[in-house]
């Protein structure tokens, strides 16, 4: 395969347009990296709800890859009034102020209504059992102080690259935070979004 | 009735004037008791997360050391034994395991949307898992589809009887993927959509639990699979696109040895994927 047109005879023009092209998509990639590379930080992403931009709307838990979705209820006891009326817990207009499932708003009875003293009530969320729908969460920030919010559980959150419920979320209400804070603890107030 | 109304309407106009007041998060309607019997706050329950925060590095280490593998077995041992048997390993643990995310294929879309937003930040395990297989396609050709790469694998695995598609069917279906991964580019810019990873057609496979379309996407895809060697791969996946042109200027790549070709030609019939076409005579070129 000796050619003696060209001085070096392992190259080929197949071999050099080759090189070319190499060295020229070496450089483009090298050139997205160190665009890319200012732009870069230290730690994962996960996906969390800024409970300050929800609107409840229900999505969280039709709108989860898992069956089961990975958005609960949380509450911040130390933002509760732990009012006897709770709005979150009842209907707005209870026939009475009884614990009885025609009076309570969830649906799936996640809410464990616990006495405290008089007049107080403690409210505590059944994970197991909630599904994140939203609608106490609802009646509390409408009518009361706000303690019951959604978030995003990072033991169940399988971290989908792209979340189904951000792709849904009306509100804009999700956003991804470093890993290091992967909670919002609403009591403390606005987190900073992102980074 | 109306004093209802006017309890109603006094209730909204308190309500306002709070939301204007105290941004809205901020209000106590019913301020926090003061408990006589000294009954402790319980703590805000926070869950840890599901793989602990290093876990990132381990996935690059993974990645690469599969990387690496797939070269060896794929251009020194030449044994496509290995490299299945590397394929079910990365199924297991990039698929099963990992449940699917961050992937190569949909590390497109975060570089993507870094360099078009600037309000979002890239971690670093994501630009490893996206160059990774780029430079290693650059040198040894896509070792990533071939070994590492848990929806090839899961396709690989469930291929019984390759058909060959005919050369015009397949040139036409192979530009697809050019096609979505200029529009996940698109999508991702404007920071509107994922679609790589919201219709990643096996990742529900992986979970065992996802949204029924995809799943059903994913179904169809792993029927064909058992006659069309890797559907998904050939003719849709955007990241195998970006690879394959890396692939074509490879410095070093799995080659026919030419001085040892006896130019029998059973290898065009016999690759599932359709990857050998016929050799051009000096006449056809």
């Amino acid at each position: 395969m000796s050619d003696d047109r060209t001085a070096n005879p392992a190259l080929t023009r197949r071999g050099f347009l080759g090189g070319i092209a190499r060295g020229l998509l070496g450089v483009g990639v090298a050139g997205v990296g160190v665009a890319a590379a200012g732009r870069v930080r230290a730690k994962d992403d996960l996906w969390q709800i800024d409970p300050f931009k929800c609107i409840q709307c229900g999505n969280c838990r039709t709108a989860c890859v898992l069956e089961d979705s990975a958005v609960k209820c949380v509450h911040d006891f130390a933002m509760c009034g732990y009012c006897d009326l709770c709005t979150g817990f009842f209907h707005p207009e209870p026939n009475r102020l009884e614990t009885g499932a025609e009076n309570q708003l969830c649906p799936a009875g996640a809410i464990i209504r616990r006495f405290v003293e008089e007049p107080y009530f403690e409210y505590h969320i059944d994970e197991l059992l909630c599904t994140g729908c939203g609608i106490c969460v609802k009646g509390c920030t409408d009518y009361g102080n706000g303690s019951l919010y959604l978030q995003v559980r990072q033991d169940r959150c399988l971290n989908c690259n792209q979340c189904a419920i951000a792709a849904q979320c009306p509100s804009d209400a999700f956003m991804r935070v470093p890993a290091d804070r992967p909670y919002v603890v609403k009591h403390l107030g606005r987190q900073k979004e992102g980074g | 009735m109306s004093s209802r109304r006017r309890v109603v309407l006094v209730a909204m106009a308190l309500l306002a004037a709070a939301v204007c007041a105290a941004d809205a998060w901020a209000i106590e309607r019913f301020p926090p008791p003061d408990f006589y019997s000294g009954h402790q706050l319980p703590e805000l329950d926070q869950r840890p997360l599901r793989l602990p925060p290093w876990m990132d590095r381990v996935h690059v280490a993974a990645l690469a050391t599969g990387l690496a593998l797939s070269t060896w077995f794929s251009l020194r041992l030449r044994s496509r034994t290995a490299i299945r048997w590397l394929a079910v390993a990365s199924l297991v643990y990039f698929g099963f395991y990992l449940g699917g995310c961050v992937c190569p294929i949909g590390s497109i879309q975060n570089v993507t949307l870094a360099l078009a937003d600037a309000d979002y930040t890239l971690p670093v395990s994501v630009v490893f898992i996206f160059a990774l297989p780029v430079v290693f396609a650059l040198l040894f050709g896509r070792v990533f589809c071939s070994g590492v790469c848990p929806l090839g694998a899961i396709q690989d695995l469930v291929l019984i009887r390759p058909l060959r598609v005919p050369l015009w069917l397949q040139s036409v279906l192979g530009l697809v993927p050019f096609v979505y991964l200029g529009a996940a580019i698109l999508m991702a810019a404007t920071d509107s959509f994922f679609i790589v990873c919201r219709w990643d057609p096996f990742v529900g496979f992986f979970r065992l639990d996802g949204n029924l379309p995809v799943m059903i996407l994913g179904g169809v895809l792993l029927i064909v699979s058992t006659f069309v060697g890797r559907p998904y791969c050939r003719f849709l996946c955007p990241y195998g696109a970006l690879l394959g042109l890396c692939s074509r200027v490879a410095w070093k790549h799995v080659t026919i040895t030419p001085d040892e070709c006896v130019n029998c030609r059973l290898c065009e019939d016999a690759c599932p994927f359709g990857a050998i076409r016929p050799a051009t005579t000096e006449e056809d070129a």
